[in-house]
């Protein structure tokens, strides 16, 4: 892993001094800010709603702590998940449209501590980014609810983690096949169609990485699901996507 | 001692197109040496492969002494290189760029300040604050030249360094390579033969992914095509050019008005005659040169002549 470090160090860098470092965590703000006030405004816009239409009476319960959390994990699998299928579907491919792969490669950095140190800087920003996210929404969530299902929420979201770091190793080797940003930000979200629609079979929820795509709403909810499978084929399969991106990049030409 | 860079039967094939065919190449060590072809005569690709971007497809490549294939690892780390089109992090300075390259080869510490220093010096870049992703193409170029050797590199490789620059860009850059001369050994490819006949010592002409000739510059000017005496009478151009062309040692023989270019096949007999001729009509002689062999005539011979 020739240069790793240096590398990983000049990642770091480009996150924090180019539009990387607004995107994500503005996103995951925005959610962890929205979920919360959008739980609390609900019941009011479903009734003022429901008022305009004569003879319709709907009895809405009010908004919970509860409702705030499954808001925020429910933009994360939506919204956040698809933003950071787009956001690394350039990783390699960038560096290699842009020219920089050139440059950098013919110096003594290994093509794999290039793909192990992409994959590596993209799955902090997004650990980070969503821990200032989770952060604004509890932060939120105690203020206008209280400060119940803190353990669950925090299970709920390191869960969704998994399954957008799962994503992010799955874009390095899209990245590094496809050699376009465009296709593999396209190839990214059909695979998470089929994820999402693999959720659904029973097989495929509890012994493959499918069954995190729902999983965090259920962990909120106090279900009881079996997510070790589910959890440790997704580890499993982010270190093989890894080490199968770093391969196919090393035998690719430039 | 070892070649600088050693080819042999180096053949890249891409589906039905032999980009190379059997290069056989050897780089003496410490020479400026010109990689010459027009565009699309294999020489990106030889670069391509002897910087570990590309594998060949049959024939080996060796640089100081390694393997480009098996030895990747130690070929990079004594090479710099200069693609084409240098590409760089655009939201980095060129002091950032060359610290990070720098960093890259292990150099650290004062030594790196003391090499970031210089290469910026030598680049014209010195005092410059702006990212890179505001320079103009020359600029990157001449930093593109100073990242190739931050590592004092033994061999420096450049592709293509002057094709896409203005003539201040192309001085400048030519000014850089002019300078490492006796510093480090230089393997540059280009299409463009006033910058080899500036630069190089010696030189391959490279076409359709074979090498046409290899040798010193001069030895090509001297070996090839025919060489040329210009001169001017004050009258009678006309019917003096008509002359010469009857002569055994004339090639060839244009005017313009009363200048004359005769392409002689040899040049004693032709000074000793042309004078002669030029008395014996009464004309008066203004001007007689005799014109030197540009490696632009070679460089026509050798691979216009195929086309």
């Amino acid at each position: 892993m020739q240069g790793f470090r240096v590398f990983l160090v000049k990642e770091a860098r480009e996150i924090t001094r180019t539009w990387r470092i607004w995107v994500l965590p503005a996103i995951l703000v925005a959610v962890g800010v929205l979920g919360p006030i959008s739980a609390l405004l609900a019941p009011a816009l479903v009734e003022s709603l429901a008022g305009s239409q004569p003879g319709v009476v709907i009895e809405i319960p009010e908004a919970t702590t509860l409702d705030a959390y499954l808001q925020f994990v429910g933009d994360l699998t939506q919204i956040v998940l698809i933003a950071v299928i787009i956001a690394s579907a350039g990783m390699i491919a960038g560096e290699v449209r842009s020219g920089t792969a050139v440059l950098v490669l013919t110096k003594p950095l290994s093509r794999q501590a290039m793909v192990v140190a992409k994959v590596v800087s993209n799955s902090v920003l997004v650990a980070l980014s969503t821990a200032l996210g989770s952060f604004v929404c509890w932060v939120l969530t105690v203020a206008l609810f209280d400060d119940a299902l803190v353990v669950e929420f925090v299970e709920a979201v390191a869960v969704w983690l998994l399954l957008a770091l799962f994503f992010v190793a799955l874009m390095a080797l899209l990245s590094v096949v496809l050699r376009s940003q465009a296709g593999a930000a396209g190839a990214g979200l059909a695979a998470y169609l089929l994820l999402a629609i693999a959720s659904g079979w029973g097989p495929a929820r509890e012994y493959s990485p499918a069954g995190l795509v729902a999983a965090s709403g259920r962990v909120l909810t106090g279900e009881n699901i079996a997510l070790v499978w589910p959890v440790v084929t997704a580890v499993v399969g982010i270190v093989a996507l890894t080490v199968a991106a770093a391969a196919v990049f090393t035998r690719q030409e430039l | 001692m070892t070649a600088a860079v050693e080819l042999e039967g180096l053949t890249k094939v891409f589906g039905d197109v032999r980009a190379l065919d059997g290069v056989d190449l050897a780089v003496e060590t410490g020479s400026v040496y010109g990689f010459l072809g027009p565009n699309g005569a294999g020489k990106t690709t030889t670069l391509r492969i002897l910087t570990g971007l590309a594998r060949p497809t049959t024939g080996s490549a060796r640089v100081l002494g390694h393997d480009v294939v098996r030895a990747g690892n130690d070929v990079r780390a004594a090479i710099g290189f200069l693609p084409d089109v240098p590409a760089f992090y655009p939201w980095m300075t060129a002091p950032e760029t060359l610290r990070f390259f720098g960093a890259l080869f292990g150099v650290g510490g004062k030594e790196l300040d003391q090499r970031v220093e210089a290469l910026l010096d030598l680049a014209g870049l010195a005092g410059v604050d702006s990212k890179v992703g505001e320079y103009s193409r020359g600029m990157r170029q001449r930093l593109g030249v100073a990242q190739a050797l931050i590592n004092a590199p033994r061999l420096l490789m450049l592709d293509e360094p002057t094709s896409a620059l203005d003539p201040i860009g192309r001085r400048d850059v030519l000014e850089m390579i002019g300078a490492l001369k006796e510093r480090t050994t230089v393997f540059f490819s280009t299409h463009i033969l006033s910058d080899v006949e500036r630069v190089c010592d010696t030189i391959t002409v490279l076409d359709r992914g074979r090498v046409v000739r290899q040798g010193p510059i001069g030895e090509f000017k001297r070996d090839r095509g025919a060489a040329r005496i210009a001169i001017e009478v004050d009258r009678g151009g006309a019917a003096l050019a008509a002359r010469l062309a009857s002569e055994p040692w004339c090639v060839g023989c244009t005017r313009e008005g009363e200048t004359l270019s005769c392409a002689v096949d040899d040049v004693d007999a032709a000074r000793r005659a042309l004078p002669a001729l030029v008395a014996a009509r009464e004309l008066g002689l203004v001007r007689m040169v005799e014109e030197e062999t540009t490696l632009e005539d070679v460089f026509v011979e050798l691979v216009g002549g195929a086309r």
